[in-house]
């Protein structure tokens, strides 16, 4: 199995970026990640604005999500993922360190396809970051290119 | 009625404070007060519906009072009227009987004159009805009254004089005018007209004297209903001015609690909202850093492994354990904190199944363990599932833990009946129990009775359970002896069997 698409991780706090990446990195999918540091730039990325504007077409294989960002938070970009026919086929997992109920349900209620709470523990973060990049970036398999542009512009 | 329990006391403090400069006066007063502030006290200790009613009692009391004084007094007034209305017919009829023996008298003695018989009409007309008269007089009188005796001797009197007339006509119509000359000059029955004429004087002059006391008698009694009346009506309507203002400060106070509350419902909403701010905080923010710390350190450990010594890996341990420990207990103070603010559900909770549950999630730490159960029938209770499913999770979880040490463990879980609406759970284990003057500690948020490395946990579970407890509207406890193993109790209400 080898990673085609890129993983997208949200993730506004630097130290959890590089312990992600580190968890990450023991399964060598470090170099397939894509990190953005709020949520503006989570749909900078998606819909190829700057700085995106050069990069290669197409979706990534799951959208990491945490949940409290600066400027846009997770729960927007969320919502504005799963409003937009051409961006709701991409996978969302939440990534968070909330285990609050209202979160639970109001990430589920806008189409969340998968809430990890963020464990304390690193050799459990380890293990939940990388069983979640093994499973969505190479396990799973991602909704066709061509679904996602044919329902893009019907719309 | 909170409120006005402190007044009795502010009352003695300013009346002392005040009589204090003035000795004489302030005798005088203090043994005045002394009669009546008992009263005042006890009328301010009582609740404003006994001093309400009080109130209103008076003044019913004072109604049936004014009415009852009332009533005498008109009763009064109406007799005496009707003996006034007797008494002017009785002087009328005295005066007409009196005319009427006179009239005879008169009749008679012109008739021994001239013998014509056309002059002893009013002599037949008193012998004809003399007896009427009488009759109508007595009718007048009361019984056994003077005057009725006096009716009957004035009856006597007017007999003994058509008696004596009777006689006189007699012999004049036998014998001519000469035989009875002296008589017709003289009159006759003199003795008796006169005794008459004085008797029915005297009659006349009491009856009026009568009267008029009785008249003297009827304007003090209207003048004192009158009286009465007003002083009556005046001291109902202070009666009722009190009772007046007696609610309406009642009213006043309670509208001002009520806006307290109101105000402190608010107050206790915001702070609830913040509490949950503040958490939702913590459990997002605080975690971020400890996961750092443990997963900083494990880098260091990984990265650094060559060169590191065994006394700087065991630090790097301790830091990761701290920072994990650290993650757990703030885990627990959110699980604690939300139990109190989560809304329950309210069902009927199988509890057999439910502890079939609990075990089977506890399997894991079953494993490698020989412990003999003893698990009864247990009652169906109403409840919060999920919540109670906590609390027999820690109840159980507990009763593995503390009888770790226990070569022969032995867990029993039962129930037994208090009452009809209450059913009380228990938990028994023979593990390493607890000495009973800690019984109480045993429930306090992140309470231990051992030493973390004897038996690890942060301590919240127990504080879980006698606050889901609570909740539900029953309570937690615990028996034990140091060594001799410890029994958990929970009460719950019953669940309803419908029919």
């Amino acid at each position: 199995m080898t990673l085609t698409k890129p993983i997208l991780l949200a993730e506004d706090n630097p130290r959890d970026a590089e312990l992600a990446l580190a968890a990450m990195e023991e399964h060598h999918l470090a170099d397939k990640v894509i990190l953005c540091h709020d949520g503006a730039e989570v749909l900078d990325y998606l819909y190829c604005r700057c700085p995106f504007k050069t990069r290669l077409q197409g979706n990534p294989a799951v959208v990491l999500l945490d949940l409290k960002m600066p400027k846009v938070d997770g729960l927007e970009v969320l919502r504005t993922i799963k409003n937009d026919a051409a961006l709701k086929p991409i996978p969302v997992v939440m990534l968070t360190s909330s285990r609050e109920e209202r979160d639970l349900v109001e990430s589920y209620a806008l189409g969340a396809n998968a809430y990890v709470v963020k464990p304390v523990e690193f050799h459990q973060f380890l293990k939940a970051v990388k069983e979640l990049g093994v499973f969505w970036g190479m396990i799973n398999e991602p909704p066709p290119e061509a679904l996602s542009r044919a329902t893009g512009r019907s719309t | 009625m909170g409120m006005d329990e402190p007044k009795p006391q502010q009352v003695v403090d300013a009346d002392v404070e005040c009589v204090l400069p003035t000795p004489p006066w302030n005798q005088r007063m203090l043994t005045r007060l002394s009669i009546v502030l008992p009263w005042v006290l006890a009328f301010q200790q009582r609740s404003i519906e006994q001093r309400v009613l009080a109130g209103f009692g008076l003044v019913f009391a004072g109604i049936l009072v004014i009415s009852a004084i009332s009533y005498r007094n008109m009763t009064v007034l109406i007799r005496n009227g009707h003996h006034d209305q007797r008494s002017h017919e009785f002087i009328q009829s005295l005066a007409a009987t009196g005319e009427a023996i006179d009239d005879a008298a008169n009749g008679h003695r012109r008739f021994l004159v001239t013998g014509d018989e056309s002059y002893l009409a009013a002599y037949n007309t008193l012998r004809e009805r003399a007896p009427e008269y009488i009759g109508y007089l007595r009718d007048l009188t009361d019984v056994d009254s003077i005057q009725r005796g006096r009716v009957a001797q004035l009856e006597q009197l007017i007999s003994q004089q058509l008696r004596e007339e009777r006689a006189a006509i007699d012999l004049r119509n036998d014998t001519g005018f000469e035989s009875v000359r002296t008589m017709a000059l003289a009159g006759v029955a003199r003795t008796a007209l006169d005794s008459a004429r004085r008797l029915q004087a005297q009659m006349e002059q009491d009856e009026t004297k009568a009267l008029a006391q009785r008249v003297i008698e009827s304007t003090t009694t209207t003048r004192s209903s009158i009286i009465l009346l007003i002083i009556g009506a005046l001291l109902l309507f202070v009666l009722l001015v009190a009772v007046y203002y007696l609610i309406r400060h009642d009213i006043t106070a309670r509208r001002r609690i009520a806006e307290e509350l109101h105000r402190r419902g608010e107050r206790l909403e915001a702070a609830n909202k913040e509490l949950e701010a503040f958490s939702y905080s913590v459990s997002h923010d605080l975690r971020a850093p400890l996961r750092h710390i443990d997963g900083y350190a494990s880098l260091l450990t990984k990265a650094a492994s060559i060169s590191l010594d065994d006394k700087a890996k065991r630090y790097l341990l301790t830091i990761s354990e701290s920072a994990t420990k650290m993650g757990q207990l703030i885990d627990d103070l959110l699980v604690f904190s939300r139990m109190g603010r989560q809304e329950m559900l309210h069902g009927t909770v199988n509890l057999n199944q439910l502890i079939a549950s609990v075990l089977h999630d506890l399997r894991h730490d079953l494993q490698d363990r020989t412990i003999s159960w003893t698990i009864a029938q247990l009652p169906d209770v109403t409840g919060d599932a999920a919540m109670l499913r906590q609390v027999f999770m820690n109840l159980v979880a507990n009763a593995i833990k503390f009888t770790g040490t226990q070569a022969q463990a032995s867990i029993e879980i039962g129930s037994r009946m208090n009452g009809q609406d209450e059913a009380v759970l228990f938990v028994r284990d023979n593990g390493v129990g607890f000495d009973m003057q800690y019984a109480n500690k045993l429930f306090g948020v992140f309470q231990r009775l051992h030493r973390a490395d004897e038996f690890e946990g942060t301590g919240i579970g127990l504080a879980n359970v006698r606050r889901i407890m609570h909740r539900h509207g029953g309570k937690a406890w615990a028996e034990g002896a140091l060594g001799e193993g410890a029994t958990f109790y929970v009460s719950l209400p019953m669940a309803r069997t419908s029919a």
